[in-house]
């Protein structure tokens, strides 16, 4: 296997390295401030790279899949209808300290966008988009990525990866193709790295301790549709959205047509959550889903059984947004736990 | 804690209350959080301490009413705002709830961090009800805390002072941040329309984008619906995953209810509501 190729480069020389990328006109994102969003930036002292920090708000998949995104507009005219096809042009984007719970997650909701169908409004955002991740030493109770086959220093999704050195530096990994071409074209601010800049690295963080076994998980959810636990965890869930909406890899959507007035309007594509009552109630008036626990169980079959039988990976990346933001305190890495000791009793 | 205990199994023992809802704690044991007791065993489960900030009064509405027995809740004096109201509403008379009042020493805002005046909701801050005026049976002690000076109220003063330009503006970058996940709408005891008005589809009303237009038309409506209704418990703003500043917007309406109408809505389940009352002596200069 060849080797990764690996660069040096600095705080600072990232700084400049946003100076050089805002003149050349792209879109720069970096990490917001401790507990933020993530921002657009143009100066190289907004930039913001902490691996102590906490993840964002929310996660970085708005840049893929905005929580609102027009499909096409229309306008009547004496004929008939225009269509315009709102696709503006994608400036070339940069999204700096990505965490690996975010940045494993564009791959992975990839799958589904290119199922089938290929999603072009996810895809396009993709292939325009260079993910700088970042090694990360935060962890909290909530955080769980290494029990999600990741750790701190997965550079799965990201196109190069930091990870700090002494010295405020840092080894840069160009991860695909795109990062290699991305560090090839501003080369001035990366140094190909050689042994003893490789011994400067910091050491790697220890992450959140493995709280479940996944495989386990889902060879109880295999079997397990109809149980009682669903019950115990669905049950107070009072059915809001922060938990999808704030989760990296869901990726439900809604489409709806919004009128701009009499003679034109637009069709949308927006965030859905599977834990709305409405989400599966048909224009009949039934409702497949019609109850809390059976909403719940399938939020955690989703996650840990039904995206692995069809697309071989689990949709979760361990990030503990979802928990950490419950208002009623659900916390899906416990209900995993819940599973695998459920799971050796019965084995 | 046992005296809550005893006080929810003797409830489930002689069979008046068909369920108790309450707190438990979460198996790290550092926080709690709502936890349905249906059987004496489960409410040895039962727990109330500094982490209990949920208005469990939003289940009320939300779980199918038992056909014998009373909905049992365990409930601090700023929760017990909510059952009157709902009480008040029409939604619940007073015999279908059995109100297990918790004296409270106040709760806090962050639970990861430890209780104390720098980690205190604005309720606590602005609390009067540490002991629950409200409840069939009454169990705890309240203890005094040291409560810091509310910075809700403080903004609020910085809120009036803008001029109409500045206070748009204000709420325009405050809405833009929605993600439209309804979970204000989902933790208010008080939001409990069997259809809301933004799933409403023929026609839609709201539109459901997260843009900024369908922002601004679901937080105002939301805000109007909740115009001398709101009972401050602040549960929309802890559950606001972009932190947006809720209870700027229902405070001050309680506070208009309270200086044009003298209404203070969930504190007498015998008072007609606000919204459903007319009386001549009202006062009427809005109107022009």
């Amino acid at each position: 296997m060849q080797a990764m190729k690996q660069f040096i480069t600095t705080d600072e020389k990232l700084r400049q390295l946003v100076h050089a990328l805002s003149k050349n006109a792209w879109n720069i994102i970096s990490a917001g401030k401790e507990g933020t969003n993530f921002i657009y930036i143009n100066d190289g002292k907004d930039l913001v790279i902490n691996a102590d920090s906490k993840p964002t708000k929310l996660s970085a998949k708005e840049f893929f899949f905005p929580k609102t995104e027009p499909l096409f507009f229309y306008k009547k005219n004496h004929d008939g209808v225009d269509l315009l096809d709102p696709k503006d042009v994608l400036r070339k984007t940069v999204l700096f300290g990505v965490k690996p719970c975010d940045a494993a997650a564009v791959p992975v909701m990839g799958k589904v966008f290119n199922w089938d169908y290929k999603d072009e409004f996810f895809n396009r955002r993709v292939e325009q988009t260079v993910i700088i991740g970042m090694a990360c030493s935060y962890s909290d109770v909530y955080c769980f990525c290494t029990s999600t086959g990741l750790s701190p220093e997965s550079s799965k999704g990201s196109d190069v990866f930091l990870k700090p050195a002494q010295n405020s530096s840092y080894i840069a990994e160009a991860v695909t193709p795109k990062g290699e071409a991305f560090v090839v074209e501003f080369s001035s601010f990366f140094d190909a790295a050689n042994e003893n800049d490789v011994k400067l690295l910091l050491n790697s963080p220890k992450g959140p301790e493995k709280k479940f076994d996944a495989n386990q998980v889902k060879q109880w959810l295999d079997g397990h549709f109809e149980d009682p636990l669903w019950n115990e965890v669905g049950e107070t869930c009072l059915g809001c959205a922060q938990c999808a909406f704030t989760c990296p890899t869901c990726h439900c959507f809604d489409i709806v047509d919004e009128s701009c007035g009499y003679n034109c309007g637009r069709r949308v594509k927006n965030w859905d959550g599977c834990q709305f009552g409405l989400f599966t109630k048909h224009a009949s008036g039934h409702n497949p889903r019609g109850h809390q626990p059976e909403r719940y169980r399938q939020r955690i079959s989703h996650k840990f059984k039904y995206y692995q039988d069809k697309f071989g990976e689990i949709l979760c990346t361990g990030c503990g947004r979802c928990t950490r933001g419950c208002p009623v305190g659900i916390d899906i890495a416990e209900i995993a736990q819940e599973i695998n000791k459920r799971n050796s009793v019965l084995v | 804690m046992q005296e809550l205990i005893q006080a929810a199994q003797a409830a489930l023992t002689s069979k008046e209350a068909a369920f108790i809802i309450g707190y438990a704690l979460t198996p790290d044991g550092k926080k709690t959080r709502p936890f349905i007791a249906r059987t004496p065993d489960e409410a040895a489960k039962l727990v109330f301490n500094h982490t209990c900030a949920h208005n469990l009064a939003v289940y009320l509405t939300r779980i199918a009413k038992p056909k014998e027995g009373k909905m049992g809740i365990v409930a601090k004096g700023c929760d017990t705002r909510a059952i009157v109201a709902l009480i008040q509403e029409n939604k619940i008379t007073r015999d279908q709830v059995y109100i297990i009042g918790v004296n409270c020493s106040g709760v806090t805002a962050d639970v990861t961090l430890p209780f104390g005046a720098d980690n205190l909701p604005s309720k606590c801050i602005m609390c009067q009800v540490q002991v629950p005026p409200v409840s069939d049976v009454l169990v705890g002690t309240a203890a005094p805390y040291d409560k810091p000076k509310d910075a809700v109220t403080e903004r609020m003063q910085l809120l009036e002072a803008m001029n109409e330009h500045e206070r748009f503006a204000f709420w325009a970058s405050e809405f833009e941040k929605c993600i439209k996940c309804y979970a204000c709408r989902q933790t208010c005891p008080m939001c409990y329309c069997e259809q809301c008005i933004v799933d409403k589809t023929v026609p839609r009303w709201i539109e459901s984008s997260a843009s900024l237009r369908g922002n601004f038309s679901w937080n105002m409506i939301r805000a109007f619906h909740l115009a001398g209704r709101c009972i401050g418990c602040g549960e929309c703003e802890r559950a606001c995953p972009m932190d947006i500043p809720l209870m700027l917007l229902n405070r001050k309406m309680g506070m208009v209810a309270m200086q044009q109408f003298n209404y203070r809505h969930g504190v007498n389940p015998e008072e007609p509501t606000l919204v459903g009352s007319y009386n001549m002596q009202d006062n009427n200069e809005f109107f022009k």
